[in-house]
């Protein structure tokens, strides 16, 4: 079937192509099969992840604090860290990143008109209040991690975040200014043409 | 219990209520220790040294102008008797005369991918295979370039916390 790259922002689901030859489960070492999470009833592992198991010891830390800075309980909202997810995406020009965190952002908060305000104007979106001030952190704390300080803390600070949900924001953009580097510098995301 | 990286370097042990916060995702800041082992000084090195992986990730420090970060790095190149070519690549403004054409190609790309990533393209990584990368080494690369990157994040959000 033919497969186009895809190189513009969607909320279309993705397939990513690697650069770099995965690790082939049939000949993968048991360090690599621990970290992949591989079992007799899993053994469906995306080509993304069996890129990461080249370095079978860095996956391992990697993809429970992925899911801890997404998913732990209390703090920031579930909906939000996918927002500040979605703009360190968005400044990254990681395509398949910002389709699945925007599709999340959209079913856990029920408002689709934020993402399509977004995707229509990009870094420049124009939203209500306390969105802007968590995207606009997000923005601002991927692109320029140097100039980030007593301005960027008031806006948060004014919105009401308290100092868990700050934190709970910082490791949202954090992790993606991560993701963001493996995904779209090792593969590209593509869709059925 | 040994200290800390990101607490050390930030000197979170002066800030007790920050150090609390952190207390409160310590989950997070576990991992996020393992994950600095994993990427600075792992069981199989390979094709990185440890002294090679500290001057990258100052490099990165500096193109951010993480300052605490780097010198952090410099501290830890020095405890592994970096050799001359690696503290000169610890800082962008050294030229790279001399620098083999591997170490060349590394280079560029750690400075694209941090400073730049959004304009990384599939030729980037061909550009690594032609100066004899194999797999493994790209994603090695790949990962000290995303974690140090996830670290510069998460040390500049921590000190605007801790300085406001």
């Amino acid at each position: 079937m033919a497969r186009e790259i895809v190189r513009s922002f969607t909320l279309d689901a993705l397939e990513w192509d690697p650069y770099v030859t995965p690790v082939d489960l049939a000949e993968a070492t048991p360090e690599q099969l621990n970290a992949l999470k591989v079992t007799p009833s899993n053994t469906k592992v995306s080509a993304y992840v069996r890129v990461l198991a080249h370095e079978p010891e860095t996956l391992t830390e990697r993809t429970p604090l992925f899911n801890d800075i997404m998913y732990a309980k209390g703090g920031l909202s579930r909906g939000e860290r996918e927002l500040g997810a979605l703009a360190a995406s968005l400044v990254n020009h990681c395509i398949y990143c910002a389709a699945v965190h925007a599709n999340r952002f959209i079913a856990l908060e029920k408002q689709p008109e934020i993402i399509e305000e977004i995707y229509a104007r990009g870094i420049k979106a124009d939203l209500p209040e306390k969105y802007q001030a968590i995207f606009d952190f997000g923005i601002e704390l991927t692109a320029h991690p140097d100039r980030v300080g007593v301005y960027q803390f008031y806006h948060l600070r004014e919105i009401g975040l308290t100092d868990l949900e700050i934190l709970d924001l910082i490791h949202a953009v954090a992790i993606f200014g991560w993701a963001n580097r493996l995904m779209h510098t090792l593969g590209e995301p593509v869709r059925e043409a | 219990m040994t200290i800390d990286v990101v607490d050390h370097i930030l000197g979170l042990t002066g800030s007790p209520d920050l150090a609390a916060l952190r207390g409160q995702r310590a989950d997070i800041r576990r991992l996020t220790e393992s994950s600095y082992e994993a990427a600075l000084h792992p069981g199989e090195p390979r094709n990185f040294s440890y002294a090679e992986r500290a001057a990258l990730a100052g490099r990165m420090a500096r193109l951010w102008k993480s300052h605490e970060l780097a010198a952090h790095y410099d501290g830890v190149l020095h405890k592994q008797d970096g050799d001359a070519a690696s503290l000169r690549i610890s800082d962008p403004e050294n030229p790279l005369d001399g620098a083999t054409d591997r170490l060349k190609a590394i280079i560029r790309h750690v400075d694209l991918v941090t400073l730049t990533p959004r304009q990384a393209e599939k030729s980037d990584i061909g550009l690594l295979y032609a100066a004899g990368l194999d797999d493994r080494d790209i994603v090695t690369l790949a990962g000290l370039i995303a974690f140090v990157n996830y670290q510069i994040l998460v040390m500049a959000g921590l000190r605007m916390l801790r300085d406001n």
